[in-house]
C-alpha cells in the first residue's frame, strides 16, 4: 500500500498528475492555442490595466488577512476545547466546527436575515441604539473578511485540536520543572510541536480565501478581487482575458504553496514519541461553569446562522418581511420536503457522493502524504500536486475536468466521464485532496519514525505496522481532514453546477431550484437537513477522535 | 532516504521473527491515550486501520449499490432526452409531463442551471455533447454560442409564426417567450401614485438610495435595459456619453448591485430598497406567492428580450430534440406556458381569446421600446465592460466632474 521503492512513489506522482495536473494542462493548452488565439494580447491587456492589478493586490491582502484573523479565532478555540475541561465540552467541541458547513446559497440568505440591513441582529442592535439607520452594512472588504474568518477559522480550529490531541504533556511538564515560564513553555515547546498543523491550516486558509468567490461576489459590492474579476470578464464575453486572469491567480496560489513549503522546510519538524496522555486542565468549580457558559455562548454565536436557517424553514413563504420576529410559523415547507421520495433523492445523491469522495480522498491523500513526507524529488512533486486542486478557482477546475473527460482518447489518458455518474464524485474527491493530504502531512510531521521502526523490528509486517501504529497515531489528523473533505463535498455548489448529471443531482442544485421559485423556506429546510447530517457525521467521527 | 534504508534493513533482519501478537498489541495500545473511552471494551484485534478500511469498503459497496439502483431507474427503454435549462421547475414540470404524454417513448430529463452555466457546459462538452436541447436564456448568449458553432441548425414548423427578429440567422435558435423588463416596486413602501411610470422616474429624489439593481454584468435583463439606454443616446448624437451619464445618475440612486434574483427579491420584500427593474414573469410568480411587488411598464417603451431555444450541435438524440423543439413552439406548448407559468408566447399568431387574461392585458399595455437593437446587441460586451470600469460605484465622482463625458 505504501510505495517503498522509488518507482512506486513515482507511480503515485503519475497518478496524481493524471488526476489533477492533466486536466489543467489540457485546458491551459486549449486556452493558449484556442480558436480565438488572442491570449498573448490578453496577457498584454492584463498587464496594462490598473484595475486588474488592483484586484490582484486586493486578493492577496484579503487572503493574508483572512489567514491572520482565522488563526486568531481558531487557535485559541482549539486550545480551549483541547485543554480545558468543562460541562458540554465534547458536544460543543464538535458544534463549533459547523460554520464550515453553512449550506451553499441559502446560507448566505441566512446571513442576510441575520446581519444584513434588514436582519434580526441588525434590527435588534439598531433598536437598542435607537438609531433610525441600520448600525452597519454588510458590504465591502470588512464584510468579506468577516465571512471568511467565520467560515475558515475552522481549519485552524480542527488542526490545532488534532495536533494537541497528540501532544505529549510530559514535554511541557519537563520544561516547567526546568523553570520555564508559561510564555516560554508555549513559545519554545508547544508552538514548535504545533507548527506543522498551523502551517497546514494556514496553507488551506490562504488557498481557500484566494479562490473564494461567494463572499466577495455577494458582499464585496464594487470591491473586486480576482475571482469576481474573472467572472466579470467571462460575462462580458472576454474569454481570453478570463483565462489569463485564471492563470495568474493559479500561478500566485502555486507560488504561495512553494513558499509555504520552503518555510516549513526551514523549520525542523518537531517529532515526538507517541505517548500522549490527554491532559486537561481541571479548573475549579466556578471557573468550570464560567468556561462552560463562555463555550455555550460562543457556540450559540457561531451557530446563529444555522439557527436562523431553522427558523427560515418554518416561515411560510413571503411572510417574514419587515417584522422583527416571524409573524407565523408552520411546517408546510417540511411537509413539501418529506412529502415525496423525489424530494429526498438529492439528499441521497449528495450523501453517497460525499461519502465516496471522502473515503477516496482519505486513502489517496494519506498515501500521497506519506510519500511527500519522505522528501526527495518525488515527495516534492507529490506535495505540490496535493495542493493544486485548491490553487485553481473551483469553476475553472470544474470546466477543466469537464473538458478533459469529455472525449474517449485512451492514448492521451483521457476517458469519457462527462455525463456519467462517476465524474462528480471524482471531482469532489480531487477537490478534497488538499484537505486530507495536508491533514495527513501535518499528522506525519508529528509522528516519531522510531515508532514504526520499532514495530517493524519486532516483526510486524507493513500492513500491521500501518494498522496498529501509524494510523492510530494519525487518527486525529486524518479525522480532521476527513471532516473537511466530507463537508466540502456534501455542500458543494460550484463544481456541481458544472458537472452534475440527471442521476447525480445534489442538494445544492435542489436548493438553487427552490430559491429560483422563491421557495426560501424549502431551500432552508434542505439547508437544515444538510447541516444536521454534517453535524451527525461530525459527532460520529469526533466520538472516535476524542482522546 | 537514510531512514528508508535503515527501515528496510531492520525489516529484513527481523523477517521471520515470531512475535506474540499480544505484545504487538500492547505496543499499539500504548500509543493510544488513556482516556475513559480506552477502557470501554472494543472489538478485539480490530485497530483503527481495519475500521477505516471497513468504512471504505462499505462506502464503495454503497456507491455500487446506488449506481446500480440509479441505473435501474433510468433503464426503462425510453429515449433519454437531456435538456439544459435556466427555466425553473414551475415551467419544466409542466413541459415534462405534457411532452412525455405526447411522446411516450421519450424520457425528458432537465438539468436546471443559469444561462451562463448552460453556455459553459455546452462549450466544455463540445467534443462529446451531453445535452440535446438548450431551452431558455436571452438570445444574446445564444448568439455567442452560435458564433462558436455550438448550436445545430433546424427550422421548426412554427418558425414563421414568431417575428423575424426572434429568428437567428441560419436557423440556429428561435425565440419562444418574450421577456419583458418592467419597473418593480414594493407596494408596502411605495404608494400607487408614487410608483415609477418610466425609467427616468427612478432618478427622482424619492428613490435616492432606494433602488436595488441586479448585478448587470450577470443579468441578460439588465444588460438589455442598459443597452437600450446607451443605444438611444448613441442614436441621438452619435456618442454614448449621455447614456453613461444617465447610468451614473442611476448608480447614485442605487443602494446595491445584488448578486442574484433570489437575493434581490428578499431585499425588496424586506424593505432594504423600494424599487428595481426586473422581468415580468418572475414578478408575476412572486405576486402569486404573496410577495408585495407592484409593477409598471415604462411609458417610453419596454425592450423585448427573446427567450430562446436551440438544438445543441451533435446532440445524441436529435429526433427527440426536434420533437421537443416542435412542442415548445406549438400552439399547445405556448398556451400551456402562458396559462400555467406566466410566459408570454413569442408567437404572434395565437388567437387572442385563447390567451389567458393576464397575457392579453400585458400585450395591450406594453409598448415595445424603439431603439437600435442590433447596435445594442453588437456593442453589449464592450459597453458593459466600459460601464463596469467607469460607472459602477462611481456615480458621485462622475456627477462631481460635470457629467457629459467630463472626467
Amino acid at each position: 500500500m505504501i510505495p517503498r521503492r522509488g518507482w512506486g512513489r513515482w507511480a503515485l506522482v503519475a497518478l496524481l498528475a493524471w488526476l489533477i495536473g492533466w486536466p489543467l494542462l489540457v485546458t491551459l493548452a486549449a486556452a493558449l492555442t484556442g480558436e480565438t488565439g488572442g491570449t498573448g494580447a490578453a496577457f498584454v491587456e492584463f498587464a496594462q490595466r490598473p484595475d486588474e492589478w488592483l484586484a490582484l493586490g486586493r486578493s492577496l491582502w484579503i487572503s493574508a488577512a483572512t489567514v491572520l484573523l482565522s488563526a486568531l479565532v481558531g487557535v485559541p478555540l482549539g486550545f480551549l476545547f483541547a485543554r480545558a475541561e468543562f460541562p458540554g465540552r465534547r458536544v460543543l467541541g464538535q458544534l463549533v466546527a459547523l460554520p464550515v458547513a453553512l449550506p451553499p446559497l441559502v446560507g448566505v440568505i441566512a446571513f442576510l436575515y441575520l446581519y444584513g440591513e434588514s436582519g434580526f441582529a441588525t434590527r435588534v442592535v439598531g433598536r437598542l441604539l435607537g438609531a433610525a439607520e441600520p448600525p452597519w452594512r454588510l458590504a465591502g472588504a470588512g464584510a468579506i473578511l468577516l465571512v471568511h474568518a467565520y467560515s475558515m477559522y475552522v481549519y485552524f480550529y480542527l488542526f490545532t485540536r488534532a495536533a494537541l490531541a497528540r501532544f505529549d504533556g510530559a514535554l511541557t511538564e519537563a520544561a516547567a520543572s526546568l523553570g520555564a515560564g508559561a510564555w516560554r513553555r508555549f513559545h519554545a515547546v508547544t508552538l514548535p510541536v504545533l507548527r506543522p498543523a498551523l502551517g497546514a491550516a494556514a496553507v488551506l486558509t490562504f488557498l481557500t480565501a484566494l479562490g473564494s468567490f461567494s463572499a466577495p461576489y455577494l458582499f464585496g459590492g464594487s470591491f473586486r478581487v480576482m475571482t469576481t474579476q474573472i467572472l466579470a470578464s467571462k460575462q462580458n464575453g472576454d474569454v481570453d482575458l478570463a483565462e489569463v486572469e485564471t492563470v495568474v491567480l493559479a500561478a500566485i496560489a502555486i507560488a504561495g504553496l512553494l513558499l509555504a513549503r520552503r518555510l516549513e522546510r526551514d523549520s525542523a519538524p518537531a517529532r515526538q514519541r507517541g505517548v500522549a496522555p490527554a491532559r486537561r486542565a481541571r479548573p475549579g468549580r466556578a471557573a468550570r461553569w464560567a468556561l462552560a457558559a463562555a463555550g455555550w455562548g460562543l457556540a450559540l454565536l457561531l451557530l446563529l446562522p444555522h439557527l436562523t436557517l431553522l427558523v427560515m424553514s418554518l416561515v411560510p413563504r413571503a411572510s417574514w418581511t419587515t417584522e422583527l420576529l416571524p409573524p407565523a410559523l408552520s411546517l408546510a415547507n417540511w411537509r413539501l420536503l418529506g412529502g415525496s421520495l423525489e424530494a429526498l433523492r438529492p439528499l441521497a445523491s449528495s450523501l453517497w457522493m460525499a461519502a465516496v469522495a471522502t473515503a477516496g480522498a482519505l486513502v489517496l491523500g494519506f498515501t500521497a502524504a506519506r510519500s511527500a513526507a519522505r522528501g526527495g524529488a518525488a515527495g516534492r512533486a507529490t506535495e505540490l500536486l496535493l495542493g493544486l486542486p485548491w490553487a485553481v478557482p473551483a469553476t475553472a477546475f470544474a470546466v477543466a475536468l469537464a473538458t478533459t473527460w469529455s472525449v474517449h482518447r485512451p492514448l492521451e489518458g483521457r476517458f469519457l466521464l462527462v455525463g456519467t455518474a462517476a465524474l462528480l464524485p471524482l471531482a469532489y474527491l480531487i477537490r478534497a485532496l488538499p484537505a486530507t493530504g495536508r491533514a495527513a502531512l501535518a499528522g506525519l510531521a508529528q509522528l516519531d519514525p522510531g515508532l514504526e521502526e520499532a514495530a517493524r523490528s519486532l516483526g510486524a509486517g507493513k500492513l500491521r505496522t500501518l494498522r496498529r501504529v501509524t494510523l492510530p497515531v494519525l487518527r486525529p489528523a486524518l479525522a480532521a481532514g476527513a471532516m473537511l473533505a466530507f463537508l466540502a463535498a456534501f455542500g458543494d455548489f460550484v463544481l456541481s453546477i458544472v458537472l452534475y448529471t440527471y442521476s447525480t443531482r445534489p442538494v445544492s442544485i435542489e436548493i438553487l431550484s427552490n430559491l429560483r421559485l422563491q421557495e426560501t423556506g424549502v431551500a432552508a429546510a434542505y439547508g437544515v437537513v444538510l447541516t444536521g447530517l454534517s453535524a451527525a457525521a461530525f459527532l460520529l467521527l469526533g466520538r472516535e477522535r476524542e482522546g | 532516504m537514510e531512514r528508508e534504508a535503515h527501515g528496510r534493513v531492520v525489516g529484513d533482519e527481523a523477517r521471520g521473527t515470531q512475535v506474540v501478537e499480544g505484545e504487538v498489541m500492547e505496543g499499539a495500545r500504548a500509543t493510544t491515550p488513556r482516556g475513559a473511552w480506552a477502557r470501554v471494551p472494543r472489538m478485539r484485534g480490530r485497530g483503527f486501520g481495519t475500521r477505516v478500511m471497513a468504512g471504505v469498503a462499505v462506502a464503495v459497496a454503497a456507491i455500487g449499490a446506488a449506481a446500480l439502483g440509479l441505473a435501474g431507474c433510468g433503464g426503462d427503454g425510453r429515449v433519454a432526452l437531456t435538456v439544459y435549462t435556466p427555466h425553473g421547475r414551475d415551467l419544466m414540470r409542466l413541459m415534462e409531463a405534457e411532452f412525455e404524454r405526447r411522446q411516450p417513448e421519450v424520457d425528458l430529463r432537465y438539468l436546471d442551471m443559469g444561462s451562463q452555466e448552460v453556455y459553459d457546459r455546452v462549450r466544455s462538452e463540445r467534443a462529446n455533447p451531453q445535452a440535446d436541447v438548450w431551452f431558455g436564456g436571452p438570445d444574446s448568449i445564444f448568439a455567442r454560442a452560435a458564433a462558436e458553432g455550438l448550436l445545430a441548425s433546424h427550422r421548426p414548423t412554427w418558425a414563421e409564426a414568431v417575428p423575424e427578429a426572434s429568428r437567428a440567422p441560419g436557423d440556429l435558435y428561435f425565440g419562444t417567450y418574450r421577456t419583458l423588463p418592467v419597473l418593480v416596486y414594493n407596494e408596502r413602501a411605495v404608494a400607487l401614485e408614487e410608483a415609477p411610470h418610466d425609467w427616468d422616474d427612478l432618478l427622482a429624489p424619492r428613490f435616492a438610495g432606494r433602488v436595488l439593481i441586479r448585478d448587470p454584468l450577470a443579468s441578460g435583463v439588465m444588460r438589455t435595459v442598459f443597452g437600450m439606454v446607451l443605444a438611444r443616446a448613441a442614436a441621438d448624437g452619435g456618442s454614448i456619453e449621455p447614456g453613461l451619464d444617465w447610468l451614473a445618475r442611476l448608480d447614485l440612486q442605487t443602494k446595491e448591485y445584488v448578486a442574484n434574483p433570489a437575493l434581490l427579491f428578499e431585499k425588496l420584500m424586506r424593505g432594504e430598497g423600494d424599487a428595481t427593474i426586473w422581468e415580468l414573469t418572475d414578478i408575476l410568480l412572486q405576486r402569486q406567492q404573496g410577495a408585495p411587488f407592484g409593477y409598471r411598464f415604462a411609458t417610453s417603451g419596454t425592450p423585448v428580450i427573446d427567450d430562446s431555444v436551440a438544438l445543441v450541435a451533435g446532440a445524441p438524440h436529435r429526433d427527440a430534440a426536434i420533437a421537443f423543439l416542435e412542442f415548445v413552439g406549438s400552439e399547445a406548448g405556448q398556451l400551456l406556458a402562458a396559462e400555467r407559468a406566466f410566459r408570454i408566447p413569442a408567437r404572434t399568431d395565437l388567437p387572442a381569446d385563447r390567451l389567458p387574461e393576464w397575457a392579453r392585458e400585458v400585450l395591450a399595455e406594453m409598448r415595445p421600446a424603439d431603439y437600435d437593437e442590433a447596435l445594442a446587441a453588437g456593442r453589449s460586451a464592450e459597453w458593459m465592460a466600459l460601464w463596469d470600469r467607469t460607472v459602477r460605484g462611481r456615480g458621485a465622482a462622475r456627477a462631481a466632474s460635470g457629467g457629459q463625458g467630463g472626467r
